[in-house]
């Protein structure tokens, strides 16, 4: 009785994507090795049973060497092996290097059922796999399959029942590879080609001098192509739906509302000169949802089209190789520019993805100076909105003051923890361009991810806040504040509030910050410290399940620790 | 024959593998990746200030880092 069918592979040969495609379970895929740091489960339907599909994280041996790799080897072996199906799945264009893995399951004896991924690409390439002689080779069902387009899925899943044990002896590692050259030399013919110009890129980018150029080239247009969309989104659509649309009805409601009371102010908020400001009114209909749609929403989309474009072609890895020297000094290597990366969009899956490091002791000085260092996207938006039009001295401001925060901190974090960071050993992968709907599906996936986590929050939250402060409870708490805020930091009391309500979510705070009517200076300050102070609720619960409570009080001092330095040192420097 | 490391060949160079120092566990690492003796790469570049080289082994292109690839010795 087949129990589960769980997808094993080297990493980056496509296996989430095959997930997707047999269960409709959508997750993130990418071109590089380690996307995939969550075991992602979903069902798939055979003759009318529904079968658990696992997806497991990439491997390239059943004797693990990393974290991730025990994780895939002992799921692997919890259920007795007359119970499962395993789908083996192969980059086509890498026939050798992957037939390792394929060569052990089937050694140790469990259903396979093998899936040579990528076939298109292989075409493309000039690789030929003969995939009748390559099944008796092995002994086990072949399929070629392009997950991308979808091709061969369909006789991939007709065939999962096939999987049956076969016989194979037990090789030592070196007999082995002399067995899987045996057999890429029956199945596989390469058709002589020269270097295109893929190729010629691949290899310039991993070259110091071009390579260096490239990264720079690369970075400042991604994030010059960042703001330019985001800009745009918000002044050719959203800002038009907000203020020619939605402003109207509104103030078409507030004219016919009598009394204006408490639900008027919780819902609507203050009037500024008789009129709807969506930036400063405050209320749970005008405020919060411009802060998350029309502020915040036009960045996230462009932000998450840049980065999976560049996730998609395969550029991270490298980038990772050109700023492993640097990342060493902070006791990271360079494959930390994924978490990184990935924090700028949301904390959250940044730090989740400081998984792909190996140490505990890269993970907490991953995951501290992503909390610390590294702004979400909600909060850049804003950062954008409200100190952009101070000029962008302000903006890289903000920027450069983080930036050396990270390298100091990092330092720091590097002659002061134990232990010791372990070397940087990569699969780079070539480049692919995958079709532009795996583009958009993915980016629908995350602004749908971004919309059903943020608008609750920003909604109850503003919600909450309004009835705070009518019945005016925030006083307290301001008073207790208001000496360290004004003394220290050179903020007005009532940003006490603001800050507070960052550790719900940063973009709500630098919007609490909007009718305040700060100067430069002071909302260079806030901004700053919203930036480096406690992360928001969803980061500080990940930083719990990543560092257990003792690495989250670690880390929670640190960040305390330089707010006070940080905010008092540009208070004396800038305000004074 | 002339023995030296990854680290001294240099940029496009073809060589073969003579043996990988230091500990089994980087050995069995770089096996399963295919990176074992008498396997046969090209150096595709170094990036300089101790940072790492890339290699290519077959079809893969693997980074290494610079105590890495010191520690693969190769013939020339």
């Amino acid at each position: 009785m087949l129990k589960k069918i769980y997808l094993i592979g080297n990493p980056n040969v496509g296996k989430s994507v095959v997930f997707s495609r047999l269960t409709g379970v959508q997750v993130i895929s990418s071109n590089y090795p380690g996307t995939t740091v969550e075991i992602a489960k979903g069902y798939l339907r055979l003759d009318n049973d529904k079968v658990e599909v696992v997806d497991l994280p990439g491997t390239y041996s059943l004797e693990p060497s990393s974290a991730a790799e025990e994780v895939a080897v002992s799921l692997l072996k919890e259920l007795p092996k007359d119970e499962i199906a395993v789908i083996n799945i192969l980059d086509s264009t890498n026939l050798e290097r992957n037939l390792l893995l394929t060569l052990q399951l089937i050694e140790e004896g469990f259903p396979v059922i093998i899936c040579m991924n990528m076939c298109d690409d292989a075409g493309h390439r000039g690789i030929h796999i003969d995939i009748g002689r390559l099944e008796e080779l092995l002994n086990a069902p072949v399929i070629s399959t392009c997950a991308v387009t979808g091709a061969g899925v369909k006789l991939l899943i007709q065939r999962i029942k096939e999987a049956k044990p076969s016989l194979r002896i037990k090789l030592t590692h070196e007999d082995r590879w002399l067995e899987i050259g045996r057999i890429v030399e029956q199945s596989q013919r390469l058709e002589h080609r020269h270097h295109n110009l893929r190729e010629l890129l691949e290899d310039a980018s991993v070259r110091p001098v071009t390579g260096l150029i490239m990264a720079t080239g690369i970075i400042y247009f991604a994030f010059k192509f960042v703001r330019f969309i985001g800009e745009g989104i918000i002044n050719k659509i959203t800002d038009p739906i907000f203020l020619n649309f939605y402003q109207p009805i509104l103030e078409n409601l507030t004219f016919h509302w009598q009394e204006k009371g408490f639900w008027f102010h919780l819902l609507i908020g203050d009037l500024i000169n008789g009129k709807i400001d969506f930036k400063q009114s405050l209320g749970v209909l005008t405020t919060a949802p411009y802060i998350e749609l029309g502020m915040v929403l036009p960045y996230v989309v462009s932000f998450y089209f840049i980065l999976s474009l560049l996730e998609d072609i395969g550029y991270l890895p490298r980038l990772a190789i050109l700023l492993d020297n640097i990342l060493h000094r902070l006791g990271l290597h360079g494959y930390a520019v994924i978490p990184v990366l990935l924090g700028f969009g949301c904390n959250v899956p940044g730090i989740l993805s400081t998984r792909v490091l190996e140490s505990k002791r890269e993970r907490f000085i991953a995951a501290t100076i992503i909390s610390i260092g590294v702004p979400c996207i909600p909060l850049q938006a804003m950062i954008f909105g409200l100190l952009g039009k101070f000029g962008g001295f302000y903006v890289s401001g903000v920027y450069l003051v983080l930036f050396s925060l990270i390298i100091i901190l990092g330092i720091i974090l590097n002659r002061t923890l134990s232990g010791y960071s372990p070397e940087f050993l990569l699969e780079i992968p070539p480049y692919r361009f995958p079709p532009l709907l795996m583009l958009w599906k993915k980016l629908y996936f995350r602004i749908k991810g971004f919309l059903i986590e943020a608008m609750p929050v920003v909604l109850l939250g503003v919600l909450f806040i309004n009835i705070l402060l009518y019945f005016k409870l925030f006083d307290f708490v301001t008073g207790i504040f208001a000496p360290l805020i004004h003394g220290l930091f050179g903020l007005p009391k009532e940003a006490v509030v603001a800050l507070s309500i960052g550790f719900l979510r940063k973009d709500v705070a630098v919007g609490m910050l909007m009718p305040l009517n700060l100067t430069a200076n002071q909302l260079f300050i806030a901004a700053t410290l919203l930036a480096i102070s406690f992360p928001c609720v969803a980061t500080f619960v990940v930083l719990t399940k990543e560092l257990g409570f003792k690495g989250l009080v670690k880390a929670t001092s640190i960040m305390v620790f330089i707010s006070i330095i940080v905010g008092s040192l540009l208070h004396f420097a800038i305000l004074r | 024959m002339k023995k030296s490391s990854l680290l001294q060949i240099k940029e496009n160079e073809k060589v073969k593998i003579l043996e990988i120092l230091g500990g089994s566990n980087l050995e069995k690492r770089l096996m399963s990746m295919g990176v074992y003796k008498d396997k046969e790469l090209i150096k595709v570049s170094h990036i300089g200030l101790k940072g790492p080289v890339v290699i290519k082994v077959g079809r893969t292109i693997l980074a290494l880092g610079h105590g890495v690839a010191a520690k693969i010795i190769v013939e020339r």
